[in-house]
C-alpha cells in the first residue's frame, strides 16, 4: 500500500492520469512489472491489469450498478448482453471483497460510500492488480472511510497493489506502508511511515514548518446578525435536504458548518443567499426576514456569499474583472442610472479593489477566465466584502487553491470577524473550519446535531458527522 | 409519475425486479388518480369517436356527457396533485367536445368521406415514415451525445440522391444505396466538425441545412434544369400482404411501401441495439458520460464518429423514401422542416425510438388529417397544413414535460 | 438538449465569446474568404469560370458605383444596382440582428422567419386599411403593428422556454412553418385578408398599402424602386442594439446570462425573464425587417412571396459572420445584399452563370460561412499566429470540479 501525498496541485492526479493512460508523458519511462512500457490510453492501461477509480466518480447514473462494473467487457449470450451473467459476476467480487451492493439499483440512487463500492469492483471486474484510488476518502464519513481500509487491506492480502492518493496525513500514516510525497510536480522522498508523524509528513509537503492553526483573538461575539429557525429546502429532486434546521452567527464570530458532503450544506447555503426559496421556517438578517425574498432580498439585508464554485458561480469568466466585480452592484447607481451603465465607472470601483485585495495577473480590462484559480478567488471575495456585508456565507471558500491564496482568504474571514460582522463557514475540510470557527456546527441529514468546541477531538467530531451522539 | 426512467430504483422496493415484472412494477407505482386522469383522457377521445364513422352519432349530448364526465375524473386527479395527467385530461375533453362539436355539424357524407380508418391509417404511417427515419437518425445521435439538428439537410439530400440515383441507375435500388452514401457523408461531415472540430453542434448542424439546400438545388438545376426529375422516376415497390380481412387496420395496412415496413423494422432493431446488445451500452455511457467511458476503455471519439454517420444514413433514407416512394419526384427543399419534426420526435419520445415511432405516428396521423381537411373547407385548407405544425410546438411545450436527454448530449467530448 | 443548466452549463454565447473576442476584424474576413473561395471551386465545377462569374456578381451588386473611375452610362447603371443592393441590406440588418442578439443571451432564434413574416402581415393589414391617415402618422402606425407582431411571434418561443424549457430552436423553426402557413391562409383567395380589389380577384395576394404608409425614397426614381429611408432606420436600429447591449443594464443581464446563466442567476437576475425578454427584441426587430420592406418597395404580400423568402434565414449567417456585432452585422448584411443583388436573375447573364445555380450558390456560400464560424478552431488554425495566442483561454480549471 503506497500512498502519494501532496498539496493541491502538487501533481499527485497528474502522475497517476499517466500511469493510467489518461495523458502521455513527455519524458521519463514507466517499468511495469519489470518491463518499460508505454500505456497510450486506458484501455491500454486495463490491458496491463492497472486500475483507477478517480476522484470524481465515472460512473453513469442513469445505468445500474452491474451496468457500469462490466461496461467495456460484457457477458455476452449470442448477440445480447447478458444481465444475469453480469448481475452473477458482482455478486461473486462482492462476496470476494467485502463490496456489499445491489447490482440491480441504479447509480444515481445509492450512496456516495456505495457508489465508490462500485468504481472498485468495476476495477476488479477487468482483473487489475494495481489498483490507483485518487482521494478516496474525500467524499466518505469516518465510518465508511475504516470500511474502505478494510476492503483495502483485504486487497493487499490477495496480492493487489495500491497506490493511494491523498492530501490527509493523518490516513496516510494509518494506511500505507509507505509514502512518497510530491511538491510541485517533483518527487521530493520516499519514505516509510513507520517513524514518520504528521509534522515531519508535512514538513515535506510544504517545505518548510506549517503551522496547524491560525492565529486569531479571542472571539467576543455580539447580538445575532443570522438567525435561521426550523428551516425546510427541498433539494432539485423534490426531496427534503433540510428538515427543521436553526442555527444563529452572531456579530464578531465565525460560525463553521463541519459535515459530510451531501447532508444539505449546498441547499442550506442557496436558502439564506436566496438562491432557492424555503418551504418552511424563517431566516432572518439584523432583524430582517429574508426568507424566499430572492437573490435581491438577500443582497439587500447585507447577505454576500462567496460561492462554492467559483467558476459555475462565482464569476463570469467571459466577462471582465471590472463586469465580474459589479455582479452584485450593477443595478444601482453610481454605475448605472436611468438603465445606463457607464463602463467607465465600473472601471473606477474596480482598480481600487484588485489592488487591496492583492488581485494579480489582470486588469480591470482583462477577461476572468485567464487569471489563475487562486486570482479568481481573490476577486469573488472581493467583490463579496467590499460591500461590508452583515453576514458572509463562505462556501468552500479554499477548494482547490494553493497555500498561500488559502491564508489570504482565512486572513480576510478573520478580518470581517474582528470588524464584528458574521461569517458562516461551510466546508468540507476540517483542518479550515476548526481553525478559524470560533463554534463548530455539525450537520447531518439536514440538521444541525451538534455544537461542539473547535478543539474538538476528530473521534467525537467523526461521530457527530454521522449522527451519533456525543457526550455534552 | 414526474420520473423519467424506465424502471423503479430496486433497492427502495427491496425486490429486485425481472424483466417481465418490471413492467408490472411500473404500472403499480402508477396512482389511483392518475388512473382517474387517463381514464378522463380516454372519456375526451371517447366522446369524439362516437361522432365519427362508424358510429356516427347526430347529436351532441352524449358526447357533452362524456367530455364532462372526463372534466370530472380530471379534476379528482388534479385534486391529489396529478397534474399532467389532470391537464391532459382536460385538454382531450375539451378537445373532444369541440370536435364533436364540428363532426355534428358536418355533412355526413363528407364525414364518410374524410374519416375512412384505413385509408387515414395507410396515410398516417406513409406522412410518418420520413418522420421515424429522421428520429431514428436523431435518436442514434443524440444517444451518442451529440446534437443533429442537421436532419433535415441530411433528409434532404437523401431526397435528391435518391432520386438521382434512381434516375442513373434505372433501379430503385441504385437509389436507395446513392442516397444512403450521400447521408452518410453528411453525418460524417457533422461527425468532423462536432466530434473532432468539437464546434458548436447546433451552429454545425445548422450550416449542414444551409448546405445541403444549396448542394442539392444546385445540382438539381444542374442536372434537371426546368422540368424537374422525370415522370418515370424508379419507384420503391409496395408490399401486398393478404391482410385485409382484419377490421379496422386490414385494409389501411394491405398495400404500403416497402420502406414503410423497414421504417418499422428499425424502429425494432435499434431499440434491440441500443438496450439490449454490449454496443448499445457502450453507444449510451458514450452519451451519458464519454469520461466514464474513456476510462473504462472505451473510445467515444470513434462510437461518436460511427452513430453520427449512421444518423446520417437514417435521415436520408426518410427523403429517399419522399422522393421516390412517395411523392416520385424532387422538388427544391421538399422536406419543408419534415427533419425538424422528426428531431421533436425524438423529444416527445424521450429518446427512445419507440417513444419515437409513436410521436411520429400522431405527426403523420395530424399530416394525414390535414390533408382531407379541405373537404369542410377549401380556404380553410392551407391553415390545416400547419397543424403538425402547431401540434409539436405544443408537444414541445406541455405534455412531454421535462424529459431527459443523455446527460453529455450537445457537449463536445475532450479528455482534460 | 437539455436546456436545464447543468453544472458548468455551456451556452453557444460562451462557445462563440473565443470567436468574438480575438482577432477583430481579420477572422470573419478569413472566414468569408474561405467561403468564397470553395464557393468558386463549386462554379468551376459546373463548369463556368469564378473570375467571371464573381465579376460579374459584383457589378450586378452595384458596389462598383464605390470607385470613382466608373462613369457614364455604367455608373447610371451601378447606382441602380447599389441602390437595389441597400434596398435588400437594409432587411438583412435587422434580422441579423435579431439572431444577434439571441445569440449573446445563450439563444438560437432560428425563427427570425416567422418573425419576419408576421410583421410584413401586421404591416400590410395597418397599410392597407385606415385610409385618409396623415401619412408620418400611417407609417408610425405600420411601423408599431409590424414589430409588435414580430416581437409577439417570438415571445411564443420565449415564453414556452422560460415556462417549460422547451428549446428554442425547434419551437422557432415550427413557429416559422406555423407563419408560412398562417399567411397563405390570410391572403389565398377568399381568405379574411384577401384583396378586394377586382384586378386581383384570381391572385391569391393582400391589397396594396394607401400611399400614405408608404416610405419616402430618398435616392433614385420611386417609379424604378429607389432606396427608400428605411435603411437609416435600420442603422438606427443597429446603433440602438449597441447600446442596449453594451451600455444598459438590460445588455449586461443578457450578457450575464448568455455567458453563465449560473452566475446570472447568483447574482440575481432571472433567466427565464431575460429569456422572454431578448426573445421579445429579436422579435421586434424581424418584424421590423418585414415591416420595412412592406412599407418600403413590396407594398402588398402574395402568397407565393411568403412561401419564397427566406430573409430570416439568411439573417443567420449575417448575424455569425458579423460575430454578433452591431457593426459586423451591418457590414455583414451589405454582403449578403450585395450577393444576393448580384445573383438574382435581374442582375446575372445567364450567359456568365445561370441564375437559378447562383441562388443555390448562395446558399453554399452561406452553409459554408455558418460551417467554419461553427467551428472557431478551424479558422485560428489557418490564421497568422499572432491571432492564435490571443484565443488561448486558461484551461478551465476543475470545471469537472
Amino acid at each position: 500500500m503506497h500512498a502519494l501525498l501532496g498539496e493541491n496541485g502538487a501533481g499527485k492526479s497528474t502522475l497517476m492520469n499517466v500511469l493510467y493512460g489518461l495523458l502521455q508523458p513527455d519524458e521519463g519511462e514507466i517499468i511495469l512489472r519489470g518491463e518499460r512500457v508505454h500505456i497510450g490510453s486506458p484501455r491500454e492501461a486495463i490491458g496491463m491489469r492497472i486500475g483507477m477509480v478517480h476522484q470524481h466518480f465515472m460512473l453513469i447514473p442513469v445505468m445500474t450498478v452491474a451496468e457500469n462494473v462490466v461496461l467495456a467487457s460484457e457477458p455476452r449470450k449470442g448477440a445480447l448482453l447478458d444481465v444475469d451473467a453480469a448481475e452473477q459476476r458482482v455478486h461473486e467480487l462482492s462476496e470476494r471483497f467485502g463490496l456489499a451492493v445491489d447490482p440491480r439499483a441504479y447509480v444515481e440512487d445509492i450512496g456516495v460510500g456505495q457508489q465508490q463500492r462500485v468504481e472498485i469492483l468495476r476495477v476488479l471486474h477487468r482483473g487489475a492488480d494495481v489498483l490507483i484510488l485518487d482521494e478516496p476518502t474525500a467524499v466518505l464519513t469516518a465510518q465508511e472511510t475504516a470500511e474502505l481500509f478494510k476492503v483495502l487491506r483485504a486487497l493487499t492480502a490477495e496480492g493487489v497493489s495500491v497506490i493511494f492518493i491523498s492530501h490527509k496525513l493523518r490516513e496516510v500514516l494509518e494506511i500505507a506502508d509507505r509514502v512518497t510525497v510530491l511538491r510541485r510536480g517533483s518527487k521530493i522522498d520516499t519514505v516509510d511511515t513507520e517513524g514518520a508523524t504528521e509534522a515531519s509528513l508535512a514538513k515535506l509537503m510544504v517545505g518548510r514548518d506549517v503551522l496547524f492553526r491560525v492565529e486569531k483573538d479571542a472571539a467576543s461575539a455580539g447580538e445575532p446578525l443570522l438567525e435561521i429557525k426550523d428551516l425546510e429546502v427541498e433539494d432539485d429532486r423534490g426531496l427534503p435536504a433540510v428538515r427543521g434546521l436553526s442555527l444563529q452567527v452572531r456579530a464578531g464570530e465565525i460560525v463553521g458548518v463541519a459535515g459530510v458532503d451531501g447532508n444539505g450544506q449546498s441547499e442550506l447555503v442557496e436558502a439564506i443567499t436566496g438562491l432557492r426559496a424555503p418551504h418552511g421556517g424563517h431566516i432572518r438578517v439584523a432583524g430582517t426576514d429574508v426568507t424566499g425574498g430572492g437573490v435581491q432580498g438577500a443582497l439587500a439585508a447585507g447577505v454576500g456569499h462567496i460561492a462554492e464554485d467559483r467558476h459555475r458561480r462565482g464569476l463570469v469568466l467571459d466577462f471582465s474583472l471590472a463586469e465580474n466585480l459589479a455582479l452584485r452592484e450593477y443595478r444601482r447607481p453610481p454605475l448605472s442610472r436611468f438603465g445606463l451603465l457607464s463602463p467607465k465607472r465600473m472601471e473606477q470601483q474596480a482598480r481600487p479593489l484588485l489592488e487591496q485585495y492583492d488581485v494579480r495577473g489582470g486588469r480591470p480590462e482583462t477577461t476572468a477566465g485567464s487569471l489563475s484559480g487562486g486570482n479568481q478567488q481573490k476577486v469573488v471575495i472581493a467583490r463579496e466584502l467590499a460591500e461590508e456585508p452583515r453576514v458572509t456565507i463562505a462556501a468552500q471558500p479554499t477548494r482547490g487553491l494553493d497555500v498561500g491564496a488559502i491564508e489570504f482568504v482565512h486572513r480576510r474571514l478573520l478580518e470581517q470577524r474582528d470588524a464584528g460582522r458574521g461569517v458562516l463557514l461551510v466546508s468540507l475540510e476540517l483542518e479550515e473550519i476548526r481553525s478559524l470557527s470560533d463554534r463548530v456546527l455539525v450537520i447531518y441529514e439536514g440538521r444541525i446535531v451538534a455544537e461542539l468546541a473547535p478543539d474538538v477531538s476528530d473521534e467525537e467530531l467523526g461521530v457527530a458527522m454521522l449522527g451519533g451522539k456525543v457526550r455534552a | 409519475m414526474s420520473t423519467t426512467r424506465d424502471a423503479p430504483a430496486a433497492t427502495a422496493a427491496g425486490m429486485p425486479p425481472t424483466r417481465g415484472s418490471r413492467l408490472r412494477a411500473r404500472l403499480a407505482r402508477v396512482s389511483r388518480a392518475a388512473w382517474l386522469g387517463w381514464a378522463g383522457v380516454a372519456l375526451g377521445v371517447l366522446a369524439f369517436y362516437i361522432t365519427l364513422p362508424p358510429l356516427l352519432l347526430r347529436t351532441i349530448v352524449p358526447s357533452l356527457v362524456l367530455a364532462a364526465a372526463g372534466i370530472g375524473l380530471a379534476v379528482v386527479a388534479l385534486r391529489a396533485g396529478e397534474k399532467r395527467v389532470g391537464w391532459g385530461a382536460v385538454v382531450a375533453c375539451v378537445a373532444g367536445a369541440f370536435g364533436a362539436y364540428g363532426a355534428v355539424r358536418s355533412g355526413e357524407a363528407n364525414l364518410e368521406r374524410v374519416v375512412v380508418w384505413s385509408a387515414l391509417l395507410a396515410a398516417a404511417l406513409r406522412y410518418a415514415t420520413p418522420l421515424t427515419f429522421a428520429a431514428l437518425g436523431g435518436v442514434t445521435s443524440e444517444r451518442s451525445g451529440v446534437v443533429n439538428i442537421g436532419l433535415e439537410g441530411m433528409m434532404l439530400t437523401g431526397a435528391f440522391f435518391g432520386a438521382w440515383g434512381a434516375d442513373i441507375t434505372s433501379s430503385w435500388v441504385g437509389g436507395v444505396v446513392i442516397g444512403l452514401a450521400a447521408g452518410a457523408v453528411m453525418g460524417l461531415l457533422h461527425a468532423v466538425f462536432s466530434v473532432t472540430l468539437r464546434a458548436d453542434q447546433i451552429v454545425s448542424g445548422t450550416a449542414i441545412n444551409f448546405l445541403a439546400l444549396g448542394i442539392t438545388g444546385f445540382l438539381f438545376v444542374k442536372a434537371y434544369g426546368t422540368e424537374g426529375t422525370p415522370d418515370d422516376l424508379p419507384e420503391i415497390p409496395n408490399v401486398e400482404l393478404p391482410i385485409g380481412w382484419i377490421p379496422f387496420i386490414g385494409e389501411g395496412l394491405e398495400q404500403l411501401n416497402l420502406l414503410v415496413w423497414v421504417s418499422l423494422i428499425c424502429v425494432a432493431a435499434l431499440s434491440l441495439f441500443l438496450f439490449r446488445t454490449p454496443r448499445g451500452l457502450r453507444l449510451r455511457s458514450v452519451g451519458e458520460h464519454p469520461l466514464a467511458a474513456d476510462t473504462a476503455g472505451i473510445s467515444p471519439i470513434r462510437l461518436r464518429y460511427y452513430a453520427v454517420t449512421a444518423s446520417g444514413a437514417f435521415a436520408a433514407l426518410g427523403g429517399v423514401f419522399l422522393s421516390i416512394g412517395f411523392v416520385h419526384s424532387f422538388s427544391q427543399n421538399m422536406t419543408a422542416g419534415q427533419g425538424f419534426i422528426g428531431l421533436a420526435a425524438v423529444i416527445f419520445g424521450k429518446w427512445k425510438p419507440g417513444g419515437a415511432l409513436a410521436a411520429a405516428l400522431l405527426f403523420g396521423f395530424s399530416s394525414a388529417l390535414a390533408q382531407r381537411l379541405p373537404v369542410f373547407s377549401p380556404t380553410g385548407a392551407v391553415l390545416f397544413q400547419a397543424l403538425p405544425y402547431v401540434l409539436t410546438l405544443i408537444a414541445l411545450a406541455g405534455l412531454v414535460g421535462r424529459s431527459r436527454p443523455p446527460a453529455a448530449d450537445g457537449i463536445p467530448y475532450e479528455r482534460h | 438538449m437539455s436546456d436545464e443548466g447543468g453544472p458548468g452549463t455551456i451556452t453557444v454565447a460562451s462557445r462563440l465569446a473565443g470567436f468574438m473576442r480575438g482577432g477583430g476584424v481579420l477572422i470573419p474576413l478569413v472566414t468569408a474568404f474561405l467561403a468564397f473561395l470553395v464557393g468558386g471551386l463549386v462554379v468551376a465545377a459546373a463548369g463556368a469560370n469564378p473570375i467571371d462569374t464573381y465579376e460579374a456578381i459584383f457589378e450586378g451588386s452595384g458596389l462598383n458605383w464605390l470607385f470613382p473611375w466608373v462613369t457614364g452610362d455604367d455608373r447610371t447603371l451601378a447606382a441602380l444596382n447599389l441602390q437595389q443592393t441597400l434596398i435588400l441590406t437594409t432587411p438583412l440588418i435587422l434580422t441579423g440582428l435579431a439572431v444577434a442578439f439571441a445569440f449573446r443571451a445563450g439563444l438560437f432564434n432560428i425563427g427570425g422567419q416567422g418573425q419576419y413574416l408576421v410583421g410584413t402581415f401586421a404591416a400590410v393589414y395597418v397599410g392597407s386599411s385606415l385610409e385618409g391617415t396623415p401619412a408620418f402618422l400611417h407609417v408610425v402606425l405600420a411601423i408599431v403593428a409590424g414589430s409588435l407582431a414580430g416581437a409577439l411571434w417570438a415571445g411564443i418561443a420565449g415564453l414556452l422556454k422560460a415556462t417549460t424549457g422547451a428549446n428554442e430552436v425547434v419551437s422557432t423553426i415550427m413557429l416559422n412553418w406555423t407563419a408560412v402557413y398562417l399567411g397563405s391562409y390570410l391572403f389565398t383567395l377568399g381568405g379574411p385578408l384577401h384583396s378586394d380589389d377586382p384586378a386581383a380577384a384570381s391572385i391569391p395576394v393582400s391589397p396594396d398599402i394607401h400611399e400614405s404608409a408608404r416610405l419616402p425614397v430618398f435616392w433614385g426614381d420611386p417609379e424604378l424602386q429607389g432606396l427608400h429611408i428605411g435603411i437609416f432606420i435600420a442603422l438606427v436600429a443597429a446603433i440602438l442594439f449597441w447600446v442596449l447591449l453594451n451600455r444598459s443594464v438590460t445588455g449586461y443581464e443578457v450578457r450575464a446570462v448568455g455567458f453563465n446563466p449560473d452566475a446570472a442567476e447568483y447574482a440575481g437576475i432571472s433567466a427565464g425573464r431575460n429569456y422572454v425578454k431578448v426573445m421579445l427584441i429579436c422579435g421586434l426587430l424581424a418584424g421590423l425587417a418585414g415591416t420595412l420592406d412592406v412599407l418600403g418597395w413590396q407594398f402588398r404580400v402574395a402568397t407565393n412571396d411568403i412561401q419564397v423568402s427566406q430573409t430570416g434565414y439568411y439573417g443567420i449567417a449575417v448575424a455569425l459572420l458579423g460575430r454578433n456585432t452591431a457593426f459586423g452585422t451591418v457590414a455583414a448584411a451589405l454582403l449578403f445584399g450585395a450577393l444576393l443583388n448580384g445573383t438574382s436573375v435581374r442582375n446575372l447573364d445567364p450567359a456568365v452563370f445561370d441564375p437559378q445555380l447562383a441562388t443555390n450558390l448562395t446558399w453554399i456560400i452561406q452553409g459554408l460561412i455558418v460551417l467554419f464560424v461553427s467551428a472557431p478552431v478551424l479558422i485560428t488554425y489557418l490564421s497568422p499566429g499572432r491571432l492564435r495566442r490571443r484565443f488561448r483561454r486558461r484551461p478551465a480549471e476543475a470545471r469537472a470540479g
